[in-house]
């Protein structure tokens, strides 16, 4: 038998009996039981039937627990819960969301890890994002503390903060307002120019989420965060290239933002872009899109316009695209290009 | 001691013996008819005397030799006469009974069938010992007459089961369950995938229209301000134009104005009386209001005195008034008296 887990009992006796187990006093009683309510989550019935049991109180106390890896288990178990639905409305309901946000400043980094996960798998639902807006504040001081720590931190700090990053543009897609009142472009564009490719994804993706709102633009306008992403329409990641692009179009709306990414000259890098992506793949059609958008808000401007009348051909080139959305867009830039007031 | 010693076998009863054990029959030296040593005399084996009792360490084992002792067995011949004297006595003392009435017994002797009686009974003497401690022999393995039809059974190679054959379905059962929830398993990973795929595509292209209609909705701003703009501008042209009209009318007008403004200040500053001569001014000024004071003065003093002799004149008049009040009501007085 595996010694790290509970004995399971039979049928529809297996989750009440494990639960019943997790109020003994040794921890390494609790914790084996704890790791066989792990295998046994990952059936949705047996899921179901905890669920709606009523079981997922007895876990709050399990989350104040003095043992770090009991913890670290109990999250993990709430992750596999928040991985279906029924389960992230059940947590959602209950009252488990304080004491899972107390834990992200436990000791053990393995607990911290696994109560994001479970935060980042509730984020994905609009009702969960809107229950965490209130934790955005907490999610971007736990960046900060971030990037105080040095550059060359393991595997964990990455994945802690790529955690906080997908879980703050998850939260921001409802409501930018909160991350962005909590500095958040700053933040962010501190982040874009780390090491690991998902952080630059992950802080380009938030900072798409921020730059929606008129209030986050002009804050991108005037941080210093520009000329960066410019440098990152370049980087080797697609999604990165692609985030970034979004953020491109999202600035370029507002004057400020044409100006600006005129004066970056960001116009030649992002004709560059389509031209190479026009064979397109799945992962590379958002890259166009958004590329030929901001070409569109770009054309607003005069300088802008000028600049692409020279390229329209390439543009004309576009509208033949096999995409139907392409060629939407395209159209829609050639006609933007060619107007005269 | 008879002892059957064939091999009997008892079908009845759960053992068999070779030779069936029997209870101990009393040793009776006056046989009875011998065909009628029926089973029924056994006798106690507590009563027995040839049952050696008590303490053993002293008594008398019996010689091993073949021959006794004469005097000992001269005294057990003796011994064994009286006590068969004793049995025989005891025996004869239980007579036939009376003959009943009208019968007579007789004394019968079958002489074909004489024998000789005698004290002496005829004995044989045997005896028997165990012999001495020999080690027991081994017991002689025991095998059971065959009873009932000798049946034999082999299992043989390929007989009870096929492995290969048998372990086919539930080895069927194993992989099926397995590949089936590995099936499930991955079916659901493809959907999860699916749907954020779904999802991004869903993002992407919210991003896109967002995007689009965040720059329709800027440039609708822009255009409705620039609208706004031309407009003030015209306004604001029109509102100097008119101010310019106004303005040179008002010039105009004011010119026309200012044309006949000095005769008429003239006119209107002598009508107030700014022009003035100033004799005629002095005396207006000094002379008159002096004059009318004089003039008020004296007219005052006129009044005064006229009050005053006002005053005198009703005094007087009023203390006449009483002095003839008082004369009436004397002359009333009078009268009723």
């Amino acid at each position: 038998m595996d010694s790290t887990r509970a004995p399971v009992a039979f049928g529809r006796w297996d989750v009440p009996l494990l639960f019943g187990r997790l109020q003994q006093p040794e921890a390494a009683e609790r914790l084996r039981s704890l790791a066989s309510l792990c295998d046994l989550m990952r059936d949705p019935e047996r899921l179901y039937r905890t669920v709606t049991g009523g079981f997922l109180e007895q876990l709050q106390d399990l989350l104040k627990d003095e043992d770090p890896s009991v913890r670290s288990k109990t999250c993990e178990l709430l992750h596999l819960v928040t991985a279906h639905s029924i389960g992230r409305q059940a947590v959602l309901s209950s009252s488990l969301l304080p004491s899972l946000s107390q834990l992200l400043d436990d000791s053990s980094s393995s607990s911290r890890i696994n109560a994001l996960r479970a935060l980042n798998c509730l984020a994905l639902l609009p009702a969960g994002a809107d229950a965490l807006l209130c934790l955005v504040p907490k999610l971007m001081l736990k960046l900060q503390q971030q990037d105080g720590e040095d550059e060359d931190d393991g595997d964990d700090g990455d994945e802690e903060e790529v955690l906080l990053l997908s879980t703050i543009s998850c939260c921001s897609r409802l409501d930018a307002l909160p991350a962005l009142a909590s500095d958040g472009v700053s933040l962010l564009g501190r982040k874009l120019t780390r090491r690991s490719p998902e952080v630059r994804r992950e802080a380009a993706a938030s900072l798409m989420e921020l730059s929606i709102p008129v209030e986050g633009k002009r804050q991108v306008c005037e941080g210093a965060v520009l000329p960066v992403l410019v440098g990152l329409l370049q980087d080797e990641d697609v999604d990165v290239r692609t985030n970034a692009a979004g953020v491109v179009m999202n600035v370029a709306i507002i004057t400020a933002g044409k100006l600006r990414c005129l004066d970056l000259d960001v116009v030649p890098v992002l004709l560059d872009l389509l031209s190479k992506r026009l064979e397109e793949d799945e992962r590379s059609k958002a890259l166009v899109l958004y590329s030929l958008r901001a070409l569109t808000a770009l054309a607003e401007a005069p300088d802008g316009r000028r600049l692409l009348l020279q390229q329209l051909p390439l543009l004309a080139r576009t509208t033949e695209a096999r995409h139907p959305d392409i060629r939407r867009a395209a159209q829609t830039a050639v006609r933007v290009v060619t107007w005269t007031p | 001691m008879a002892s059957s010693s064939h091999g009997h076998k008892h079908s009845n009863g759960l053992y068999t013996f070779s030779s069936r054990p029997r209870p101990v029959e009393s040793s009776s030296k006056c046989r009875e008819p011998s065909s009628e040593r029926t089973q029924y005399n056994y006798g106690n084996i507590m009563y027995d005397r040839r049952v050696v009792r008590g303490n053993t360490h002293a008594q008398h084992v019996l010689p091993t030799t073949a021959q006794p002792d004469p005097a000992e067995t001269q005294k057990q011949m003796i011994k064994k006469r009286a006590a068969a004297r004793k049995q025989a006595w005891k025996q004869w003392r239980l007579r036939t009974p009376e003959a009943l009435q009208g019968r007579k017994h007789i004394d019968v002797q079958t002489e074909l069938y004489l024998e000789e009686l005698s004290d002496h009974i005829v004995s044989t003497h045997a005896e028997c010992q165990t012999d001495a401690f020999l080690d027991k022999p081994s017991t002689p393995l025991f095998i059971p007459a065959k009873s009932g039809k000798d049946v034999g059974t082999q299992i043989e190679e390929g007989e009870l089961f096929d492995f290969d054959r048998e372990v086919q379905p539930v080895l069927e059962v194993l992989v099926g369950r397995t590949v089936e929830q590995a099936l499930l398993e991955v079916m659901e990973e493809e959907e999860l995938a699916c749907l954020k795929a779904q999802q991004r595509a869903f993002e992407e292209l919210r991003h896109n229209e967002l995007a689009e209609v965040e720059r329709l909705q800027e440039q609708e701003r822009r255009h409705s301000e620039e609208k706004e703009r031309r407009v003030a501008q015209q306004k604001e042209v029109l509102k100097k134009e008119r101010e310019t009209a106004e303005k040179i009318a008002a010039r105009a007008y004011t010119q026309q104005y200012l044309a006949d403004l000095i005769p008429a200040v003239f006119t209107s500053l002598r009508n107030h009386g700014y022009f003035y001569d100033p004799v005629e001014k002095d005396i207006e000024m000094n002379f008159f209001p002096w004059l009318m004071a004089e003039v008020n003065n004296t007219l005052e003093k006129r009044y005064i005195a006229r009050e005053m002799l006002d005053a005198i004149i009703c005094d007087v008049t009023e203390k006449r008034l009483e002095e003839f009040k008082e004369l009436d009501t004397q002359s009333a007085r009078d009268w009723q008296v």
